[in-house]
């Protein structure tokens, strides 16, 4: 065995490669399954046990050999091929770039979220992020000295003007100047005294929207939340409501969609629940409505509510709200693609 | 809020896992925010079992170490390595196996794993007092008594309670339910069984030693109380101290334990006083003196600013009603008679006083949310039975209860067909009565259209009949609301899409040309600021931090930060820009329209113009890379015909104005260097601060117009002028344009010099000029003409020689 493998060896170190037909015969005589080499290493299942060792590894070099050998013919003669072209181009040379822009993935989700509601004849609305106590709390029906008061910490500027709390104010100014029917989307920064976490901000940014007409009803509601759910996260999106309170829907519920991790089996993201926290809802509360001189009797509307980095963390799997808002390029150029 | 599951079996039984309950609970607005194992030892000893050692023989390699045979109760008796000098053959011990999790006394559980220790096989622990939080010992291992049955488990031994405690996230209106029996009352209207303990029967002395007497206006509603005289205080029975540990209350002693108990069990707070520290007998529910003193509990002296209630005698204050008892009051360890309080009061008044004093007590969360006023007599009742059997003594009075305005059941109308149409869905009649019946709601009359229903006082948040919609929708469950396959729409209009449209286009326009949006704080430094601009500053009152204290009056702040932690992180090279308000005061505080907020948009560029390649320029970014950017993105929705102003501007060092029909929309130039240089920014930071609202109102009126392509050719000529250093293009393009309004179509600069080869003070540009006529050709005499008075016109007004 060790003769036949020195002349092995000798041979495959004489052959001459000049051409590229050359490297294809190589192979064939040496590296395929019908090669030489091959052979080598059927007989050598049959040698005795004490001599595996010291042939094994001798194959093993011989074999690595001629793998080189072939290796390095082969680069030559394809980049050869390379030149042979007209053009007198390296074209291997990297391309000619630039910079790589993007949105910022909060204004990313937040569009992909009024688009959607677009699609349903929403319309956009905004409104200031310096409120009064009226605009803020007391149309909402947030009644003095009630625990209520308590869901959201405030920012106050002076005694009756705080920073908004939630974009529901916007709400409360459309109905102030329209009449109903009222169909509007309200995307918005809002603030809460809170300190900074990676789950807490004292700011961020929330998206409100409101139907206010005759006849609108808690499954019109329930409807539309589902439609906006599945077109942003597909169709085999599962969702469900729990009974809440928030002071300016009644009723009011939270809507939960099934885990976008596990689907709904339960882990880690869910807490083994298999469900997402997403949004707020409810139908606006019939003081809300008298507040803002929409008869309550006539007009029934609903509205929801839900944080734009919380959705945005589902769909990038953000883990630290601060990471919005360090602005780091690394970060941000990966929104490139979306 | 903490719900034990053991707790509220007391109520509806056993039937349901704790599983079901909280998926019930959840369902109908308690959610369930967690459930947690309780073991009052932590871990409940699972995989721990009683050995005895076998033998226990020195380790070979090490003097502390010995190795022991250990029967567990298997086939085989295990070997483990034991640190412990107490260790010996014979002893009954503890014995972790592989794989149980121990949880010591200090530090993370930890698994026990099969080990090798210095050679010698172990597999297993034997466990000290410290190691499984059994006592803090660690002398030595923990030896049993010799009856211990060997193989059994542990926790057979040790006095073990375990439960599983149900998180609720309880929201502000559901004060009913801030109990164990609220809790259970939604079960029972989800249609569980609902079983009250029967109300003990309590010998009581016909005597009032006591007298009470409710201030009007005080806040105090109700007030029901007893006196028990001659008990024993001691610590609780350790039932009662599992119970209250279990949902993370600490046990003090068996009067104050008791008092705890009711209130999670009832939901009604109680109160106990020393009776002895009652002068003359009398309670009095009044409100506070302002600036009356008083010491709660906590040793804390709190000056009273009037609005409280308090209890108090005819001397002093005893308790802040509903929130705190008094030092002066409190029971102590030699406290023999006890005057016990179960009172109703108002819950704006009690949230008044919390807030002010900054009390967050279990007593107050109920009152504050509303109790039950027909809760104080039974809970009474109940806790004076528990006290007398547990702590001893006898009742000394009987029960003394004002209540000078009895809360009648709320009346409601309630419409089940608009119900049904709020709801969107067909719910039977029976269906309804049913859901009413189980929350307690009663119906004493039926009209054709209406139900008159009689609502419980405990439901303080069910005072109209959309909230018995409410009511009906949560039991009847949201889930049963079937979705159909229509979106009702309606026809709406809003002002502000346009203006969000152009946004957008500008904003997407940057980003494929670059730029990375980003996004900053609104709240920023005070230190930013000059005196002057600080007196327009929105300033909050109760700022986080003195970094986030007003609100933004300048961008470029925002911007700087930025670009300083991109620097420190080595991200150089920027093109950013980011979409915001800045906000000013000009006016009073109170009044709201003295607070204006102005969209702007801000552009940055800093550092090299390509990335790093093989075949870019290394140049850097410029004034002119900046100019183009606005320019193009101006153009991009419509705006031509910028007009600029140099203007000084203290942000920049060197600013441009940026005009549309003499109306200002914006600055740009390079950041002045101070600013940059206190952001550590040592390269010219090329810095734009657009105001949206004007440019997106300007380029929301502009109309598109498409102009006919010219089937005429145009023709270019060049010129090469020498120039005096202090003529500039703008002066060459005015000329330019003036000489040929109409056959002059475009101008541009393609060659800038200056240097030797031209006469000090002087500088060349060469101009390409496109000319047009969109009616016929030019011809070669035309075009002449047209260059020979652009040379003339050119060099009368700015002394500009054509170059050979």
């Amino acid at each position: 065995m060790k003769e036949r493998l020195e002349a092995l060896l000798n041979k495959i170190e004489s052959f001459e490669i000049k051409a590229i037909e050359q490297t294809e015969q190589f192979r064939l005589q040496f590296l395929s399954k019908k090669g030489e080499l091959n052979d080598l290493f059927e007989e050598f299942k049959s040698i005795p046990n004490e001599y595996k060792r010291e042939i094994g590894q001798k194959l093993n070099v011989l074999k690595n050999k001629a793998q080189e050998k072939f290796d390095e013919a082969n680069n030559k003669f394809s980049s050869d091929k390379l030149k042979n072209t007209k053009s007198e181009i390296e074209l291997t040379l990297p391309s000619e770039v630039d910079f790589a822009g993007s949105r910022h993935p909060l204004a990313i989700v937040e569009n992909e979220i009024v688009e959607i509601f677009k699609r349903l004849g929403f319309v956009y609305e905004d409104g200031p992020e310096i409120e009064d106590d009226w605009h803020n709390f007391s149309a909402l029906n947030f009644p003095e000295n009630h625990p209520a008061r308590d869901m959201q910490d405030t920012f106050f500027i002076a005694e009756e003007i705080a920073l908004r709390t939630h974009t529901s104010s916007v709400q409360v100014r459309l109905m102030e100047n329209q009449n109903p029917p009222i169909r509007a989307i309200m995307p918005g920064r809002v603030y809460r005294n809170e300190a900074i976490s990676a789950r807490a901000n004292c700011f961020f940014h929330q998206i409100e929207g409101i139907y206010i007409d005759e006849k609108v009803s808690f499954a019109d509601l329930k409807q539309t939340l589902f439609y906006f759910v599945q077109q942003l996260f597909g169709n085999d999106i599962n969702v469900r409501f729990r009974p809440s309170y928030f002071p300016f829907t009644e009723p009011s519920a939270e809507m939960d969609i099934s885990c976008l991790l596990c689907k709904g089996k339960g882990c880690n993201v869910c807490k083994y629940t298999g469900w997402l926290e997403i949004l707020g809802c409810g139908m606006i509360d019939p003081n809300v409505l008298k507040a803002s001189n929409i008869d309550p009797e006539k007009y029934t509307g609903f509205a929801f509510g839900m944080g734009i980095e919380r959705i945005a963390m589902l769909k990038f799997e953000v883990k630290d709200l601060r990471t919005y808002f360090s602005n780091d390029t690394r970060f941000l150029k990966q929104f490139e693609s979306i | 809020m903490k719900i034990s599951y053991n707790w509220l079996q007391e109520f509806i039984g056993t039937e349901k896992t704790v599983e079901e309950i909280s998926k019930l609970l959840t369902g109908c607005g308690l959610e369930v925010e967690d459930i947690a194992h309780y073991h009052s030892i932590p871990g409940g000893l699972e995989g721990i079992v009683i050995g005895e050692v076998l033998s226990a023989e020195p380790h070979a390699n090490a003097d502390k170490l010995k190795v022991c045979k250990v029967n567990i109760g298997l086939a085989e008796p295990k070997h483990i390595v034991c640190g412990a000098s107490n260790v010996a053959a014979g002893q009954k011990v503890l014995v972790a196996t592989v794989g149980a999790k121990v949880h010591p006394t200090a530090g993370e559980p930890f698994e026990i794993k099969k080990a090798k220790i210095r050679g010698e096989l172990s597999e297993g622990m034997i466990c000290a007092e410290d190691e499984l939080s059994l006592g803090q010992s660690h002398e030595g291992i923990l030896i049993l008594p010799a009856h211990y049955e060997v193989g059994k488990p542990a926790a057979q031994y040790f006095d073990i309670y375990t439960d599983h405690i149900l998180e609720i996230g309880l929201t502000a209106n559901r004060g009913d339910a801030a109990s164990h029996y609220g809790v259970a009352r939604d079960l029972k209207a989800l249609g569980l069984n609902l079983t009250l303990p029967a109300l003990p029967s309590l010998s009581l002395p016909n005597a009032t030693p006591v007298s009470i007497s409710i201030m009007p206006e005080s806040g105090g509603l109700r007030y029901s109380g007893l006196l028990i005289k001659n008990l024993q205080i001691a610590p609780s029975p350790n039932w009662l101290q599992h119970k209250l540990k279990a949902i993370g209350i600490h046990p003090i002693n068996n009067v104050v334990d008791i008092t705890n108990y009711m209130l999670h069990t009832w939901g009604q707070p109680l109160h106990a006083f020393d009776a002895s520290a009652i002068a003359n007998g009398n309670i009095i529910v009044r409100k506070a003196i302002a600036g009356e003193k008083f010491i709660t509990l906590d040793a804390v002296e709190r000056t009273l600013k009037g609005f409280e209630c308090v209890i108090a005698d005819s001397e002093k204050p005893l308790a802040l009603a509903g929130l705190f008892g008094g030092l002066n009051s409190g029971i102590q360890a030699n406290t023999k008679d006890v005057f016990l309080e179960s009172a109703w009061f108002d819950a704006g008044t009690i949230r008044k006083a919390a807030k002010a004093h900054g009390l967050h007590t279990d007593a107050g969360f109920r009152f504050e949310r509303g109790t039950d006023p027909n809760s104080t007599l039974p809970v009474l009742i109940r806790a004076a039975a528990l006290i007398v059997e547990i702590a001893g003594g006898e009742t000394a009075s009987s029960i003394i209860d004002i209540y000078p305005h009895a809360e009648p059941h709320r009346e409601i109308w309630f419409n089940p067909k608009k119900n049904n149409a709020l709801i969107g869905k067909e719910i039977p009649e029976e269906t309804l009565l049913q859901i009413l019946e189980g929350l307690e709601i009663t119906v004493s009359q039926k009209t054709n259209e209406e139900w008159h229903l009689l609502v419980p006082p405990y439901r303080v948040d069910v005072t109209r009949s959309i909230d018995i919609t409410e009511e009906i929708l949560r039991i009847y469950g949201l889930n049963q609301i079937e979705m159909g396959h229509e979106i009702k729409s309606a026809m709406t209009f809003s002002n502000s899409e346009n203006s969000r449209a152009i946004k957008e286009r500008m904003c997407n326009w940057l980003s494929h040309n670059g730029f990375l949006e980003i996004a900053t704080n609104s709240l920023s430094k005070v230190s930013y600021y000059s005196e002057a601009q600080l007196e327009h500053a929105v300033k909050l009152l109760n700022p986080l931090s003195q970094d986030l204290e007003v609100m933004r009056l300048d961008f470029r702040f925002s911007i700087l930060e930025a670009i300083q932690y991109n620097n420190n992180r080595k991200n150089q090279d920027l093109k950013i820009f980011e979409v915001g308000k800045t906000y000013h005061k000009n006016g009073a505080a109170e009044k709201l329209d003295s607070y204006h907020e102005q969209k702007h948009m801000v552009l940055a560029m800093y550092g090299r113009k390509y990335p790093e390649a093989w075949n870019q320029p290394k140049t850097e970014f410029t004034f002119f890379s900046l100019k183009g950017i606005i320019e193009q993105l101006l153009q991009h929705i419509g705006i031509t015909g910028l007009q600029f102003a140099y203007e000084t501007d203290e942000r920049f060092d060197s600013a441009v104005q940026i005009l549309v029909k003499k109306q200002l929309i914006g600055s740009f130039g390079p950041l002045n260097q101070k600013d940059c240089k206190s952001f550590d920014i040592d390269k010219p930071l090329w810095y734009a601060d657009l105001n949206l609202e004007i440019i997106t109102k300007i380029a929301a009126e502009r109309k598109f117009k498409l102009k006919p392509v010219s089937v005429f050719p145009a023709v270019r000529r060049d010129l090469s002028l020498e120039l005096d250093q202090t003529v500039t293009y703008l002066q060459l393009e005015k000329i330019a344009l003036k000489t040929a309004p109409n056959l002059l179509k475009a101008i541009n600069v393609f060659d800038v010099y200056q240097g030797d080869k031209i006469a000090a003070g002087k500088k060349s540009y060469a101009l390409s000029f496109i000319l047009q006529d969109e009616e016929k050709t030019l011809t070669d005499q035309e075009i002449e003409g047209v260059m020979q008075n652009l040379i003339q016109n050119l060099a009368k007004e700015t002394g500009a020689n054509l170059r050979g």
